[in-house]
């Protein structure tokens, strides 16, 4: 089953930010960024594919983060890149709302081997 | 709208020719692709002042695209292939001539050398391609002397870079402080001092003469005679405008377009080698930034497909040194105040309009600024120099 993590509270992530999720927590690869973009709720491999840089610190707009350091743009829902220098994707994860906890469910080629 | 396009031909694969490739396939277009390259590859250029200084760093890390996700795509990319002549389509130096309904150039520019004597000396080089950086890298070992000839964002970043490797530097720039219509005058005064701070001789003048030799003698203007292992010159480009102008096209430093990119119908250009005349039939200044080209081909992109473009807005460049990222949108000098914000941003304003901001570290400012210019935003300097206020709930505020 896959795993489920409480990654925060609804009321710890502003609207038009994020917040980083530790992979100590989520047991991925990477840590994940926990975005909340116009009442929505998304979770994303936290460091870009193109440079070193975390994703939480980006450009929240219109369902599209922004890196922080090169513009590179990816879509919230499915990481998938839109536009240069980024060149891939990064990892889109499942998140939900439960009562009051945000839940996110690892995407499983994520995970880290114990 | 159909525009009656079925294939594109795009000469250079640069940001701009690659950008506009994908951009179509975005776009929906169906037809072929066809990307020719003189390089071995389609690739970006930033990280070859940077990251491609490297010892291991390959010219796969700063590739646009695998082989696999191009085929993807069904975007043709011919690399390695030189465009000689526009009769009847692009023909190739191999004889073939590759057709398309609409011809893009997209070739760029190379670097420009200036005009001392022993500029042509084996070792004075320039940074244009993942070649030259790969020369570069041989030739300023750590201990090695190099003197950086123009302290611009390549002559800084190369600066910083070279530092990094061990190399001892020398930069000299005919301006004491470079960068100022961009950056402001305090930030980049801020930013020029880092280069001492980090170990660079900086001075001010010219080169008048480098003597090849191992090492090699390099001759300023003031007379100083320096001991250097390479010499490397950051003086901006100049535009490959030879194919346009010898298919009769025209040409004024720059290919010269309409406001929608094109030269004649059916033949575009886009990139660092367009040259815009307005409407009132003013030739602009070529926009030899990363995102301006990204731009152009995501606006040509638009075009060719019958949609209509995005508008477009401030201009936004970045520049990476000594750790320390900097951005900046608009313009920094002119008409107006100029507001700090501690040391983490500045901002230029005519009135209560923001017309130009530039940031250390605090990307996430210009980012707000850049939208606060696009959609004419009312600033008040005050707001603008508290540090307590992020910017972007200013735009928050005005929905």
């Amino acid at each position: 089953m896959a795993a489920r993590i409480v990654a925060a509270r609804v009321g710890d992530v502003v609207d038009g930010e994020a917040i980083v999720v530790s992979k100590a927590v989520t047991g991925t690869v990477d840590d994940i960024a926990l975005f909340l973009d116009d009442g929505e709720y998304y979770a994303l491999d936290n460091t870009c594919s193109h440079e070193l840089a975390s994703l939480a610190d980006g450009w929240i707009e219109r369902g599209v983060v922004e890196c922080p350091t090169h513009t590179g743009r990816f879509c919230l829902r499915d990481g998938r890149v839109l536009s240069a220098p980024a060149t891939e994707d990064v990892a889109a994860h499942q998140v939900h709302v439960d009562g009051e906890e945000i839940v996110i469910v690892p995407n499983p080629v994520r995970l880290a081997t114990p | 709208m159909n525009t009656g396009i079925g294939s594109v031909v795009i000469v250079g694969g640069g940001l701009a020719g690659h950008t506009l490739a994908d951009a179509l396939r975005g776009r929906g277009f169906a037809g072929r692709i066809t990307l020719i390259e003189r390089e071995p590859a389609v690739y970006d250029r930033p990280p070859l002042s940077k990251a491609a200084l490297a010892e291991d760093f390959a010219l796969e890390n700063i590739a646009f695209a695998t082989t696999s996700q191009l085929e993807q795509k069904s975007i043709q990319v011919l690399t390695g292939r030189t465009v000689v002549g526009l009769d009847g389509g692009a023909q190739l130096d191999d004889g073939t001539i590759v057709t398309g309904d609409a011809l893009v150039l997209a070739t760029g520019g190379r670097a420009r050398t200036l005009p001392f004597t022993g500029h042509d000396a084996p070792l004075v080089h320039t940074l244009r391609t993942f070649d030259d950086a790969v020369r570069i890298r041989r030739h300023a070992r750590a201990g090695c002397h190099v003197l950086v000839v123009g302290a611009g964002l390549i002559g800084a970043e190369l600066t910083s870079s070279l530092r990094n490797r061990g190399a001892r530097v020398t930069l000299i720039d005919p301006v004491e402080i470079p960068l100022v219509p961009a950056a402001g005058e305090a930030f980049a005064r801020l930013l020029h001092a880092m280069h001492a701070d980090n170990g660079a001789e900086v001075r001010v003048g010219t080169v008048r003469e480098v003597i090849a030799g191992s090492p090699g003698e390099a001759v300023l203007d003031d007379g100083t005679r320096l001991s250097v292992d390479a010499v490397v010159v950051g003086a901006g480009i100049l535009p490959n405008v030879e194919l346009a102008r010898s298919a009769g096209l025209p040409v004024e430093d720059g290919i010269i377009v309409d406001h929608e990119h094109r030269v004649i119908d059916g033949i575009y250009a886009i990139g660092d080698v367009a040259r815009t005349r307005g409407h009132d039939g003013e030739l602009r200044r070529r926009h030899e930034h990363w995102e301006a080209a990204q731009l152009d081909a995501l606006e040509l992109a638009a075009i060719l497909v019958g949609d209509e473009p995005e508008p477009r807005g401030a201009a936004w460049w970045w520049s990476d040194r000594y750790g320390v990222h900097v951005e900046g949108v608009g313009q920094m000098t002119g008409n107006g105040e100029t507001v700090m914000r501690g040391n983490q941003a500045a901002f230029h304003l005519v009135g209560d309009q923001l017309v130009g901001a530039v940031s250390l570290d605090d990307p996430m400012t210009v980012r707000a600024a850049r939208r606060l210019i696009d959609q004419h935003i009312p600033v008040s300097a005050a707001v603008l120099a508290d540090p307590s206020v992020p910017l972007r709930s200013l735009l928050r505020a005005a929905r």
